[in-house]
């Protein structure tokens, strides 16, 4: 595996830079504090890249809230090769039943996860059970998915930073950048 | 609840026979929406899309999935992108004459970059700009990768009804495109 030794030289263009997405965050939990206004809700963070989104996103919410984290296997990852199946890496710690749940998600591109996700948390009944994404990225949606609240809509761009990855690296980025195409071309 | 770890994924059924595929790229997407729980149908209806001035049909388009609970037909290549313009073409006939069909063509940059996301790119871009129609190597999904050439077989079409099409107005229309 190439490890890095300066991330910001893999970057080959900042598309959303910290001020633009802290600005976009508190937009989002003002709306999202103003529709659930008198109610409690859950926020539950789908692990890894979702996790510094929800750490914003939450600290932009006036409401009472409770959060929670799943994982999901990735298709094509270490856990996959047994039974080709989605596995739920990491359940909810809490029952949701009868709880206001917002799902927290970093970016939507072919919608195949959070589809799964949506159907499998549908099964723990809550009251209701919305979606919120930092990054849409529709052009290659499969699954058409209705998204309760987007952070930003992006071309169809290889993007890490801000928990997004490449190889388990570049989550801790500030930013949302593009990633040169040359790291994922790069000979092992 | 608890946590779990490593749960098995609930609600799951997904296809049991693997059909055989034209494209080691179908196989890998059908792998994909098993992962995912998705079910899928491979070529299960073919299109007429052209009619000679007997009514005979002289084109047709038979998208590689249908995913029934998404009623979305998928059609995949591997063509590079300035290749791709017949295959544009048959797709637009297609939402022409059957406006009420959804469907999505995924093209060669589309299959990189889910390989790209699901770390796989070794694989797509062993594929990019390879023929997406190859009957005599037919592939199966479960088959480990490099897929092996197998015998053809009859692909499995179940038994639907004809869609509905809106048929040609006039002879020129008939032979639009050709």
């Amino acid at each position: 595996m190439r490890t890095p030794t300066d991330l910001m030289a893999d970057i080959g263009e900042v598309l959303l830079d910290e001020d633009r997405i802290q600005a976009r965050i508190r937009e989002l939990g003002a709306q999202i504090s103003a529709d659930y206004a008198g109610r409690r809700i859950t926020l539950v963070s789908v692990l890894k890249g979702s996790l510094p989104f929800m750490a914003d996103l939450m600290r932009s919410i006036t409401l009472p809230l409770r959060i929670d984290l799943m994982e999901v296997s990735s298709y094509g990852g270490a856990t996959t090769e047994s039974s080709g199946l989605v596995r739920i890496l990491k359940d909810l710690s809490t029952s949701i039943e009868g709880e206001e749940v917002l799902i927290c998600e970093d970016i939507i591109d072919t919608g195949l996860t959070l589809n799964y996700l949506i159907r499998y948390l549908k099964g723990k009944r809550p009251t209701s059970l919305r979606i919120c994404t930092l990054l849409d990225k529709p052009a290659r949606r499969l699954v058409e998915i209705p998204v309760d609240y987007t952070g930003f809509t992006i071309p169809d761009q290889f993007v890490v930073g801000y928990g997004l990855d490449y190889d388990e690296l570049y989550r801790n980025l500030r930013f949302v950048g593009v990633l040169k195409p040359e790291v994922y071309a790069a000979p092992e | 609840m608890t946590a779990d770890a490593s749960t098995k994924a609930p609600e799951l059924d997904v296809p049991t026979a693997a059909p055989v595929f034209a494209h080691a790229s179908e196989a890998e997407m059908a792998r994909i929406l098993d992962f995912y729980a998705v079910r899928w149908e491979y070529e299960p209806r073919t299109f007429p899309i052209l009619w000679n001035l007997d009514g005979a049909v002289v084109e047709s388009f038979s998208p590689d999935f249908y995913l029934p609970e998404l009623d979305l037909y998928l059609e995949m290549t591997t063509l590079k992108q300035r290749l791709v313009r017949k295959k544009n073409r048959k797709l637009r006939r297609l939402r022409g004459l059957y406006p009420d069909i959804r469907i999505k063509l995924f093209y060669a940059r589309d299959f990189r970059a889910i390989m790209l996301k699901y770390g796989r790119l070794a694989l797509a871009d062993s594929l990019s700009g390879t023929l997406g129609q190859v009957p005599s190597e037919r592939l199966q999904a479960d088959a480990p990768l490099p897929l092996p050439i197998t015998p053809p077989a009859p692909v499995v079409r179940p038994a639907t009804g004809e869609p509905r099409r809106r048929r040609p107005r006039t002879a020129q229309e008939a032979y639009v495109d050709r």
